[in-house]
């Protein structure tokens, strides 16, 4: 083996899989497609999901804060995981409250705004790709007085003290449980010195006159996560994302 | 060994002697900072692990967070340690095999500490909330460049060294150090437009650092493990690399495969479907070059079991060698269709990379480390009661962290499949594998701060003024050491 050939194999070898794997979809994932709504829709045009919140920010500090280590945000479809039927993972299931199924595996647009996407090491805690519509729906089912911010400030805080809401005719059980391991982030509250209640400051039990109030890089995360949604806008989902579509009417 | 061969002719030994001395600063300073990386990293990884079971411990200090602490824990292995220990043994290997002085000790020595400096400043960075926040390339943006230069001025002269060598035969080694030389500031250059210049979409870019994660490992510290094996089983039993056929094709399969790996994290999202099974297709294949690579050096050393007793580089080479077909055999099993919807988000690949960096890389080079130093210090090792514990803590302690992680984790994504169980119990049985794999890195980290003690001991000259090297079997017929225990009894007493 010459040196030349040595370095040509080299050069093939890592240049091809280089191109196929890095460069060649770098580039066409830039400039994707748009998911259009179906013929048979009603709706025309493309559906594109909504999300509105501190993302950019708030995307940096959940990966600055290391969340993606216990929590993913990534629905597989069927044939690489049970995702989709997880809980409320991937959408609302259709129940006496929710009109509509709106699950559906994760798409491309998802992540629209972020500088990564945190798909994420590993699953201690429940995946986030829908959080905020589930909690939304919790909280709201559960009567519960609690803005979605709030609840996820007081996660942030003290992950076993917040309640833990059971929804039973999903079945699902998991918004934060009180044996949740998720380790407290105290480092995203401050500490201050307040008379009475103190505007912003977390409803926790305040001792000499000490309350906890939230850093600007909490509401920046919270805001993040709360706009976690696989949201349709009220639109039904397009043919080709509708996990559970509507029988097809039969013909006349 | 043949090293100290009567035989060996004078002119020979000389040169040898004067390439040692024209490295000894800078390959002692790699190994012993690596070193000092690697108890740091040893013991964020017990933090980061304890964390997982009770997350209340250390809550007060905001920069030992879980998710910080862990990417710290990683980062000060593969950078800290990984990179540095890599350094020590491609510029001297190199400079051996190429047979020619290092002229630019000094630049290499100023460049490590500048190398030690960065790897500081980002996980300083990390640990305060101000990384990346990009899973597996943590540092801030501005860490890769300053790592990409102190890197180039690094090993260039070992490039420069291979192209004015005397010609002659090109040795195994040397295929596996030019190869991952090259390959490395390629992958980071590629990483770190891709990832920090460009504005991709946010999910290529999270596929591209899972890619530069992933070929680091196949593409540099995989070279440089079996290039340092590729050296050291010849030259510590005397006998010639068992085949050359064999080397070549664990070469040219290694180089085929690795490119490919890292990807199979994205599995099931929406990029392109063929590129994380791709990186999965790789992952298992990489058991072809795995049973190459074992084939041919446990062929080559298997005759004198004898000399993998005594001698702690061949001891810990072997070990290296043999957790990279387990690495291999597990690779297959974990990265197949139906595994992978379990391993893909579970503890198990966590001890998968372990078994990569720790049990495969970082026992290759704990060889390399033991036949280098003496050589370079002209001292011998001090104590054989040292290297024995460092080689059982070591093994028992990657094992265990392995077996926890990987048996573990299949049990946590198993769990998470199985919709009859609620999400919460599998949380809990996955914190609960947590309490092994923090045992597990006590071990360690007991292991590495007697190697940690002992290369400083070697590094302040105080090593065996001996032309014999420390042996591991204290009761060796031909035990050239002289009475025992004088130089241990001394060595643990001052410890």
């Amino acid at each position: 083996m010459t040196f030349k050939a040595f370095i040509i194999g080299l050069l093939v070898t890592f240049g091809i899989p280089w191109l196929l794997l890095v460069v060649v979809p770098y580039s066409t994932m830039r400039s994707l497609d748009p998911i259009e709504y179906g013929k048979n829709s009603d709706i025309s045009g493309a559906f594109v999901p909504k999300r509105d919140g501190r993302i950019k920010e708030g995307s940096r500090i959940f990966g600055q804060e290391g969340c993606a280590l216990c929590h993913t945000q990534v629905i597989r479809p069927t044939y690489a995981g049970n995702d989709v039927h997880r809980g409320e993972w991937a959408g609302l299931r259709k129940s006496s409250s929710v009109d509509e199924d709106t699950r559906r595996e994760t798409i491309a647009q998802d992540y629209q705004q972020e500088d990564v996407a945190h798909i994420g090491q590993s699953r201690i805690g429940p995946d986030l790709s829908n959080f905020g519509r589930r909690l939304e729906h919790y909280l709201r089912i559960n009567k519960s007085s609690r803005t979605p911010e709030k609840w996820s400030l007081m996660h942030l805080y003290n992950p076993k003290g917040v309640p833990r809401y059971e929804v039973p005719e999903s079945g699902a059980q998991i918004i934060a449980s009180w044996k949740s391991v998720c380790p407290p982030k105290p480092g995203l509250f401050d500490k201050v010195a307040v008379n009475g209640a103190g505007y912003g400051n977390l409803p926790v039990d305040i001792e000499g006159g000490i309350g906890i109030r939230p850093t600007d890089r909490a509401r920046a995360l919270v805001s993040y996560l709360v706009s976690l949604k696989k949201d349709t806008l009220g639109n039904p989902l397009p043919d080709a994302l509708n996990f559970n579509p509507k029988a097809p009417q039969s013909e006349e | 060994m043949a090293e100290t061969n009567s035989t060996a002719d004078s002119k020979d030994i000389v040169l040898r002697s004067s390439i040692d001395r024209s490295l000894r600063h800078p390959v002692m300073f790699f190994f012993a900072c690596g070193s000092v990386w690697m108890v740091l990293s040893t013991i964020l990884g017990l933090v980061a692990s304890a964390k997982k079971h009770s997350p209340e411990f250390l809550t007060c200090f905001s920069w030992l967070d879980a998710g910080k602490v862990d990417a710290a824990h990683m980062s000060a292995m593969i950078y800290g340690w990984g990179l540095q220990a890599a350094f020590g043994i491609i510029i001297w290997l190199m400079a051996r095999l190429s047979r020619k002085e290092c002229t630019a000790a000094g630049v290499i020595l100023w460049a490590g500490h500048v190398w030690n400096a960065v790897v500081f400043y980002g996980i300083i960075r990390i640990m305060m909330g101000e990384g990346s926040g990009i899973t597996y390339m943590e540092f801030p943006s501005e860490v890769w460049p300053l790592l990409l230069i102190c890197y180039t001025i690094i090993t260039i002269w070992s490039l420069i060294q291979f192209q004015v060598r005397d010609a002659g035969h090109v040795y195994v080694s040397q295929w596996y150090l030019i190869a991952g030389l090259l390959w490395f500031p390629w992958i980071l250059v590629t990483a770190w437009v891709f990832v920090f210049l460009m504005d991709g979409h946010p999910l290529m870019v999270a596929g591209v650092a899972a890619w530069f994660k992933g070929t680091i490992f196949t593409l540099f510290f995989l070279p440089v493990a079996l290039g340092s094996s590729y050296y050291l089983a010849p030259k510590v039993t005397g006998r010639p690399v068992y085949s050359y056929n064999i080397a070549l094709f664990g070469f040219w399969s290694l180089a085929f495969l690795g490119p490919w790996a890292g990807m199979q994290k994205l599995v099931g999202a929406p990029v392109p479907q063929f590129i994380p099974y791709a990186g999965a297709a790789s992952m298992i294949l990489i058991l072809i070059p795995a049973i190459a690579v074992g084939y041919n050096i446990i062929k080559t050393v298997i005759g004198n079991t004898e000399v993998i007793e005594e001698s702690p580089s061949l001891r810990f080479t072997a070990a290296g060698i043999v957790l990279f077909l387990v690495f291999g055999v597990l690779s297959v099993a974990l990265h197949t269709v139906p595994a992978l919807k379990l391993t893909q988000f579970s503890y198990t690949g966590y001890g998968f990379d372990i078994l990569g960096l720790y049990g495969v890389f970082s026992l290759c080079a704990f060889g390399a480390v033991y036949f280098i130093v003496p050589r370079i210090t002209r001292r011998e090792w001090l104590s054989r009661r040292f290297i024995k514990w460092h080689f059982f803590h070591s093994l028992y302690g990657v094992s265990s962290v392995v077996i926890c992680a990987v048996v573990g984790g299949l049990s946590q994504g198993q769990g998470i499949e199985d919709l009859s169980q609620p999400f919460g119990t599998m949380a809990e049985r996955a914190s609960q594998i947590g309490w092994g794999v923090t045992i597990a890195w006590a071990f360690l980290l007991f292991a590495n701060l007697f190697f940690c003690l002992h290369l400083f001991l070697m590094w302040a000259r105080l090593g065996r003024r001996s032309s014999h090297p420390t042996l591991l079997n204290a009761h060796h017929p031909a035990s050239p050491h002289g009475p025992e225990g004088e130089v241990d009894n001394y060595s643990t007493a001052s410890s």
